[in-house]
Formats: structure tokens, C-alpha cells, sequence
């Protein structure tokens, strides 16, 4: 449950949201692309009020892409026809034209050699990258990402994170429920933490990080630093 | 080494088909023996049956594809609103609670949007208990009860229509199969995982799209073999139509029968039964082995490099 959150993210910003568990960081990440649907308040996407009825959700979620913590890759679908059933079928684009642009994501991500792989032939990191050129595929404006390397062994980590720093460099516009401070502190152009449905502090990962204001981000970042 | 195996495991498989081919045969002929005595079957009676037998089988065969393929859209319906969760009235009644204690929006927008949700919600229940009801009916009663029920509504009401047996033996095996099917059908489209519905609907798909692209590909692959025992199950069940005048592949066995050549009707009647369910059982599971996918349904032990242990 969120209480009050104010938040205004501008083009190419990479924001991390960290925070105890329950705090409602995924709450938030899913408000913005209304796959929960806020009680109160009001959302905006490129100037657009989006939660209203005379706005369709189908549109907004086009307007950004999501990566999920279990990856959530179509079990029955290869990589490729992952990255390309989106264009497909909610963009209307033909198959050629998708599977080029689709093929062109995954060497992005790194998998060109794997496009006929099913998910469960690949590996937490894979499933993951192609996750990413998934939510890619639609030329979102922003990309939420929720706990991406949480459910991931170590070693898959790096690989994970390498593309989404790339992404970042490329101006891609992130918002990013993680605790990997490595990335945070290297990427992110602003820190966010909260608790209990509210933003406690907020502001350049280092000063957060060095110089937590707040008692309850102290307490928090010397759990986590750890 | 793993071709070595492969051998083995196929040479195995093929000796004991054929052991248990043998063993059928042999106990049916002495079954036949016992029964028939030094008569043997009578092989110019069954080649004069034949005809008749085989056109009574496509009967058999029709009516019961014909109320399964209605079945499955009846199925895939009921099994979808099954599937839909619904919220606890009481969870309702709590979140309208603190919004009240929190004084969060008006009082009079937070009444009509409680309201709302209470009526839609209601209403989604009431579908629901419904469905449960229709699934419940189907399988707690005879299917022999339906189809007499449907055909005396038939009789009674509809005096006008053309073969109305041959009708109510249809709507009562579709209805009746629509609500089993509905049961399977909920199964397997709760199985599909949450996150599948919510990445398809994160990446722009509408709630129809997410089910046709995302979760029904992958319900289906789950729910073959429960659909195909269905199907033979109905088909078996085709049967009771003979009861109802409808000359398909069990009337004429027991019109044969009364002959006093029982013997030979009977084996021919299940030669052919037999011959339907192996014939589809066989296609379906080149289906099944054309269509699999690694790491859904079944087969998932089937992965690439990985042999199966025993099927």
C-alpha cells in the first residue's frame, strides 16, 4: 500500500527504489503501469494523465516495458518469438519485420545464438536478457524493472546487470526496485528509499548511501552495505 | 552408449506389446472356446455384418465428435469463469472500512465506488456458483437420466422437430461433456502460471489476447490427455444412444445379438470400439510429440540430452 508517494522521473533518469520488504516498492512500479490499479492519485506518462477511464491500460503498458523478477518468459513460446510476439500481436507488425527487429534485440542482449531456445533450455541470466529485449521490442519510453537479479544465482548476476547499465547508457529511461548497490551507485542517477507505502529519502545514490538523513535509511543501508 | 539404450528401451517396449497382444488373444479364444464350443466363429456371418457395423460406427464417431467439439467451447467457457478469481466480499468490506478511517477521496465517491464493486462483485460470484453448479450437475447424474430427461422435454415440447431422438441424444452428450470438460478446462488454465498472465498484460496484450496467445497455447498442451480421455469416454458412452432408436454401432450389436450370434456381434462391436480409441490415441500422441515444448506439461522430463526413465 502506498501512502502519498510523489514521484517525478524525467527522460533518461535512472531511478532505484530500495527498501524494506512490504514497503510497496513493486506496488509502485506496478501503479505506473496501472497492472495495479491506484485507489488515488494520479499517474503521468510523457505529460499524459493515464489513469483515467479514457485511457486505455492496453496503451500505457505499450508506453512501458516491464522486467519481471522470475522473468516470466512465455514457457511455450522460443526467445525469439518472445521478443517478437508483442510487436506481433499488439503492434501489428509483420512477422519479418518483427523477427528482424527481434533478432537485432537479442545480439543486443547478447543471445543471438540462442533465438530458437525455449526458456527452460536457458539459464536464469539468459531468461533474463531475453526478458529485457522483450520489453525492448516495443520502443518503450521507460522500463520498469522489479528485483531483476533477485531470483537469479550469483554467477548470472553480472551478465544481467551489464545489459541493463548498457540500457542506461543509451539514455534508456529506468525506474529499478533493487538492492544491488554496485549498480546503483555506478547508474542510477537517483536513489529512492522507502518504507511503509511512503518515500523517506530520496536523492544522489552516494549521499544517501554516505550521508543517510533519515534514521530508519540508516538503519537500513547498514543492513544492506553489509 | 545412449544409442545402445535407445535400442534396448525400443526392443523392450516392442516385445511387451506384442506379449500383451498375445495374451489377449489367447484368453479371448478360450473364452470363445468355452462359449462357442467346437463352432468357432462364424467368419461369412461377421463379413455379412460388416457393412452395416462399420457405417454404425461413423454414427458413433460422429455424434461423439460432434458433441465434444461443441463441448470444448461449452468447456473452455465455464472453465474460464471458473478459473477467474473473485474477491472475498469481507476483504471488500475491510478496504472500504480504512479508506473511510483514512477520510481518503469523498465520502460520496468512495460510497458509489464501494457499491459498484459490491454489485460487480457480486455478480461474478453469482457466474461463478453458477458454473460450479452446471460442472456439479453434469457429474453427479447419470448420463443416461440426461439424456432421458432431454428427450422427453423433446417429446413433449417439440413435437415438430426431425429426428428428435438423434437430437436429444446430441444435446444431452454435448451438455454433458461441455460441463466435464469445463472442470477439465479450469484445471489446466489455472495451472498456467500468474507471472504468464501478467507479463502479457504488461506487454500491452488485452485480457482475451493474454489468453488467447499466452495462457490457452499453454493450457492445451496441459490438458490433452485429460481431453482425450474425455472423448473416449463419450464415445463409449455414444452407446446409450441405442436405448433412444438412434441406429449407431451399439443398436445393431444388440439387434445382432438377438439373432443368437452374440458372440460374433459382440467382438465385432468391440473390434471396432477398440479400432476408433487406438486409432485416436495414436494420432493424438503424435500431436502431443509434434507440439511439445521443453519444460511444459508432461513431458517435461523429456528434455534435450535427458532420457526418459519409464513411461
Amino acid at each position: 500500500m502506498l501512502r502519498g508517494v510523489s514521484l517525478d522521473v524525467a527522460r533518461g533518469e535512472v531511478v532505484v527504489v530500495v527498501g524494506p520488504s512490504g514497503s510497496g516498492k513493486s506496488t509502485l512500479l506496478r501503479c505506473i503501469n496501472l497492472l495495479v490499479e491506484p485507489d488515488e492519485g494520479r499517474v503521468f506518462i510523457d505529460g499524459v494523465h493515464v489513469n483515467t477511464p479514457a485511457i486505455r491500460p492496453e496503451w500505457v503498458r505499450q508506453q512501458v516495458g516491464m522486467v519481471f523478477q522470475s522473468f516470466n518468459l512465455f514457457t511455450h513460446l522460443t526467445a525469439l518469438q518472445n521478443v517478437t510476439v508483442g510487436l506481433i500481436r499488439v503492434k501489428d507488425e509483420s512477422k519479418d519485420a518483427a523477427e528482424a527487429k527481434g533478432k537485432e534485440l537479442l545480439a543486443r542482449v547478447g543471445l543471438a545464438a540462442k533465438e530458437n531456445a525455449y526458456p527452460a533450455e536457458l539459464s536464469g541470466g539468459q531468461q533474463q536478457r531475453v526478458a529485457i529485449a522483450r520489453a525492448l521490442a516495443m520502443d518503450p519510453k521507460a522500463i520498469l524493472f522489479d528485483e531483476p537479479t533477485s531470483a537469479l544465482d550469483p554467477e548470472y548476476i553480472r551478465e544481467v546487470l551489464d545489459v541493463m547499465t548498457t540500457l542506461a547508457r543509451d539514455g534508456m529511461t529506468m525506474i529499478v526496485v533493487s538492492h544491488e548497490m554496485g549498480f546503483a551507485r555506478s547508474v542510477a542517477t537517483r536513489l529512492i528509499f522507502l518504507d511503509e507505502g511512503k518515500i523517506i529519502e530520496e536523492g544522489v545514490p552516494e549521499e544517501v548511501f554516505v550521508h543517510p538523513k533519515h534514521e530508519r535509511t540508516r538503519a537500513f543501508v547498514s543492513k544492506i552495505l553489509r | 552408449m545412449a544409442f545402445a539404450y535407445r535400442m534396448r528401451r525400443v526392443n523392450l517396449d516392442r516385445i511387451e506389446t506384442v506379449l500383451a497382444v498375445v495374451v489377449i488373444i489367447g484368453v479371448l479364444a478360450l473364452l470363445g472356446r468355452i462359449l462357442l464350443g467346437d463352432r468357432g466363429l462364424d467368419v461369412n456371418y461377421m463379413q455379412g455384418i460388416a457393412g452395416v457395423f462399420l457405417q454404425a460406427a461413423v454414427l458413433s464417431v460422429y455424434i461423439t465428435s460432434l458433441s465434444f467439439a461443441i463441448g470444448i467451447g461449452i468447456g473452455f467457457l465455464v472453465g474460464w469463469l471458473r478459473s477467474m478469481r473473485t474477491v472475498p466480499v469481507g476483504h471488500l468490506v475491510r478496504d472500504f472500512r480504512i479508506a473511510a478511517k483514512e477520510e481518503s477521496g469523498s465520502a460520496a465517491t468512495r460510497n458509489i465506488l464501494f457499491s459498484l464493486t459490491l454489485v460487480w462483485s457480486g455478480f461474478k460470484h453469482a457466474v461463478r456458483r453458477i458454473m460450479d453448479g452446471y460442472v456439479e450437475l453434469m457429474r453427479g447424474t447419470p448420463l443416461f437420466v440426461q439424456i432421458f430427461f432431454v428427450w422427453s422435454v423433446l417429446l413433449v415440447y417439440f413435437t415438430n422437430i426431425p429426428q428428435r431422438d438423434f437430437i436429444a441424444v446430441l444435446v444431452a452428450m454435448t451438455i454433458n461433456t461441455g460441463g466435464y470438460q469445463g472442470e477439465i478446462f479450469r484445471g489446466g488454465l489455472q495451472t498456467v502460471h500468474s507471472g504468464q498472465v501478467e507479463a502479457a498484460r504488461a506487454l500491452g496484450l488485452s485480457r482475451w489476447g493474454a489468453m488467447r496467445y499466452v495462457v490457452l497455447p499453454q493450457a492445451l498442451r496441459l490438458i490433452t490427455p485429460p481431453l482425450t480421455n474425455e472423448y473416449i469416454g463419450l464415445l463409449k458412452a455414444s452407446s446409450l444412444a441405442f436405448y433412444f432408436g438412434v441406429r449407431e454401432l451399439t443398436y445393431y450389436t444388440k439387434q445382432e445379438a438377438f439373432s443368437g450370434r452374440n458372440f460374433e456381434a459382440f467382438v465385432l462391436a468391440s473390434v471396432l470400439y477398440l479400432a476408433i480409441t487406438f486409432t485416436l490415441a495414436k494420432i493424438v500422441q503424435r500431436v502431443e510429440t509434434r507440439y511439445r515444448i521443453p519444460g511444459l506439461g508432461i513431458q517435461a522430463a523429456l528434455t534435450r540430452g535427458v532420457r526418459r526413465t519409464r513411461m
